[in-house]
């Protein structure tokens, strides 16, 4: 080598330092990854520096199972590279300038060449050279021109078949040079170099400083990445938070505006969550509540603990209601009715079981309630006054008219008939008992209720019709649920004395309707239904209803269908089972007859008790 | 001696009725509803019919319009306990509509009138 050469050389290594350190510098001045990458490529294809025509870069995606192209910088065509190689010529810009001018920033996004590595997508491929390359981190020369000498000297990749078809494709030109870009253990992605326009063979001089450029352009490459990964990371969390903070807030504001009253007990009974709603019902405020444990004894739900309650709802997993009830929390007494429900309440599988409370107010509703069966019986008892006025006529005719004939008898000094008289006093008999019974549906419903055992009322009032029974030979058969009045006990709330009319009446209407010698047969049996336990009583006679529309009218006030009777015993009867959450049906046919159903709910499932051993 | 039916199904009313016009010297057939008055208007061919409106099986009104269908001549009265029938049309069929009074002064008169016509 002479020293003219070597001078060359030695101008030459300088000058692709001082590229090296240009791109250094602006490389670290961004941490703009598109940016960065044209700053690269725009190092090694710069006149001054290395000066190859084309570079592209592809960079591994997140699995590392594609190279996918990113960016590419050259001439598409030579026409182009002649119009580039004399606009530096003639400007002479240093690099440092060119990369942060404006025009840098502009110049690619229309480049063909650009927008085609855009497209290009590479299996990562264990059996062809790129792969290869980062697997080991050497830099391939490639030459794939039919006449090439490889030597020691020359280590040239020449096998078609290690490359990728759409790769080559692209390049269209047969001899480049392939750069792995490999920060510490990861592989960051491979660029490639060519000379396709002035063919300048590419030297092993070049392929290290290319080797030093990589592995730098690698770290920063993979920084920016890891940096624009952490900011996404970041700026996500931060939305999360923002529409957790929204979420929170909204639904804080629900509970809070929702007229309901919420309280959330986990498993500890300690109060998770409630809303102001809550707090105020027991005449406190919330802090007092939230997060404090409900203790056996602190809230009352009418006479039922809460903290028992809650205990057997984990204990059970079981929904339960309490309806138009009042709530005691600690020495204070809310004057309003509530509904009450607790339902089990699980947050997330890691979490143990707790109980959600819904409290819900209902006083206007009860006091509405209470207007409209006030108003319902009133107009029930102007209907009532109106159909009296008809009904106490006829008696009273036949009275007036018995009357004045026997005024008319005595006159006239003859014989009274006595069976006159007798007409008399059954007609006032019957107005009376009109009255009675009209002042009895007009009172009904100031009744006080109490607990008692409806086995003993069954009894009586069967043992008592059974006089009157046995009077007009007509016998009653207890086909079923004899034991279970002789000694059962089943509870019911309610009043004994309006039962009794109720069940007297029921029984009554069974016998009058019965022909002699005909049998009145009785069924009483508990039933359960939805978890509510009811007592079922059918009283069934042989006869059949008169008319079809008996069945719809029986109930109505003043609808008889016997001679003698005022119309209301079936009415106040209906009235009565109504009261006590009851209800009365009536069933007729020509086989089976007429039969009453009356299904009440009672208090606890039934308990008959042994009879004593004798 | 001038034959009188009866038709009214509240029992002392009728027995009250038959007792005044048997003192009056008719002679009288009851009935308890329309059924059977009908029944007894066929079978004792009366001079003269009293119906109340108000009857279990066929009502007052029914038996009026049976009858006059097939004697449009014989004197008919209808009565009821209440005056509200007087708007009813269908009573017009009647010779006469009464309501039903504990004075049976009134009554007597109207069936003494339409049998000596």
């Amino acid at each position: 080598m002479s020293s003219d050469e070597q001078i060359k050389n030695y101008q030459d290594i300088l000058r692709q330092y001082s590229i090296l350190n240009q791109i250094a510098k602006t490389v670290s001045s961004t941490l703009d990854l598109n940016k960065i990458l044209r700053i690269i490529l725009t190092g090694v294809t710069f006149g001054d520096g290395f000066g190859f025509n084309r570079a592209f870069l592809f960079l591994t995606d997140r699995q590392a199972k594609h190279l996918v192209g990113r960016m590419a910088i050259g001439p598409a065509t030579l026409e182009e590279a002649w119009q580039i190689w004399a606009d530096i010529q003639q400007k002479s810009v240093p690099l440092e300038e060119l990369l942060m001018s404006e025009k840098f920033e502009a110049q690619y996004a229309s480049s063909k060449l650009y927008e085609e590595v855009r497209k290009i997508r590479i299996d990562i491929d264990p059996e062809k050279i790129l792969f290869m390359c980062l697997q080991d981190g050497i830099p391939r020369n490639v030459d794939l021109t039919q006449n090439v000498s490889v030597s020691e000297d020359n280590p040239v990749v020449s096998d078609i078949c290690l490359f990728e078809q759409n790769l080559l494709d692209y390049l269209d030109y047969p001899k480049f040079c392939i750069i792995p870009l490999i920060s510490r253990t990861r592989k960051v992605g491979v660029m490639i170099v060519d000379n396709k326009y002035n063919h300048r063979q590419i030297k092993s001089e070049d392929i290290n400083f290319l080797l030093m450029l990589s592995q730098f352009a690698a770290s920063s490459i993979r920084n920016t990445i890891i940096y624009n990964d952490l900011k996404d990371s970041l700026n996500a969390l931060a939305k999360l938070n923002l529409k957790h903070k929204y979420l929170k807030e909204y639904n804080e504001k629900i509970l809070e505006s929702i007229p309901v009253s919420i309280i959330v007990l986990d498993h500890n009974m300690t109060v998770t969550m409630c809303n102001e709603n809550s707090a105020g019902i027991m005449g406190t405020d919330k802090a007092q509540i939230c997060g404090k444990k409900i203790s056996a004894g602190m809230i009352y739900i009418d006479s039922v603990d809460l903290a028992e309650e809650v205990s057997s709802i984990l204990a059970n997993k079981r929904v339960q209601g309490f309806y138009k009830v009042n709530i005691k929390f600690q020495s204070h007494k809310s004057n309003s009715v509530f509904d009450v429900i607790l339902v089990p309440f699980k947050f997330s599988e890691e979490t143990p079981e707790g109980v959600l409370i819904i409290i819900e107010d209902v006083t206007k509703t009860v006091k509405l309630e209470q207007s409209l069966n006030e108003a319902k019986r009133l107009s029930e008892l102007g209907k009532l006054s109106a159909t009296i006025a008809h009904e106490i006529r006829n008696p009273l005719i036949a009275i007036g008219g018995y009357a004045n004939r026997i005024k008319k008898k005595y006159m006239e000094k003859q014989e009274i008939n006595p069976e006159n008289i007798e007409i008399i006093i059954n007609e006032v008999a019957r107005l009376e008992k009109i009255v009675n019974d009209t002042l009895e549906f007009a009172t009904a419903g100031k009744t006080q209720f109490k607990d008692f055992n409806i086995c003993g009322l069954l009894l009586d009032c069967i043992n008592l019709t059974g006089i009157s029974a046995e009077q007009s030979n007509i016998s009653i058969d207890i086909k079923s649920g004899s034991e279970l009045i002789k000694n059962g006990y089943i509870f019911i709330q309610g009043s004994y004395d309006r039962l009794k009319q109720a069940f007297i009446n029921v029984f009554n209407n069974a016998i009058e309707a019965s022909e002699t010698r005909e049998v009145v047969s009785i069924e009483i049996f508990p039933e359960t239904e939805n978890e509510n336990n009811f007592l079922v009583i059918k009283v069934n006679n042989k006869a059949k209803l008169a008319k079809e529309v008996d069945v719809n009218n029986i109930f109505i006030p003043f609808y008889t269908t016997k001679s003698k009777g005022t119309g209301l015993g079936l009415t106040i009867t209906k009235k009565i089972i109504e009261q006590h959450k009851g209800t009365i049906d009536v069933s007729s046919d020509a086989e089976t007859g007429t039969t009453f159903t009356i299904k009440l709910p009672v208090l606890q499932s039934t308990q008959v008790q042994q009879p004593a051993l004798t | 001696m001038k034959k009188i039916l009866v038709v009214e199904d509240d029992m002392p009313i009728r027995n009250l009725y038959k007792e005044e016009l048997i003192d009056e010297g008719y002679v009288v057939v009851t009935a308890p509803d329309g059924v059977a008055g009908y029944e007894m208007f066929k079978e004792q061919k009366p001079d003269l019919i009293t119906i109340d409106i108000k009857m279990p099986n066929m009502n007052g009104l029914e038996l009026l319009d049976k009858i006059r269908k097939e004697d449009k001549e014989i004197p008919i009265i209808i009565y009821s306990a209440y005056g509200e029938f007087t708007q009813n049309f269908s009573t017009w069929a009647a010779d006469e509509y009464l309501v039903k009074s504990s004075d049976l002064t009134e009554f007597k008169k109207r069936v003494s009138e339409l049998l000596q016509k």
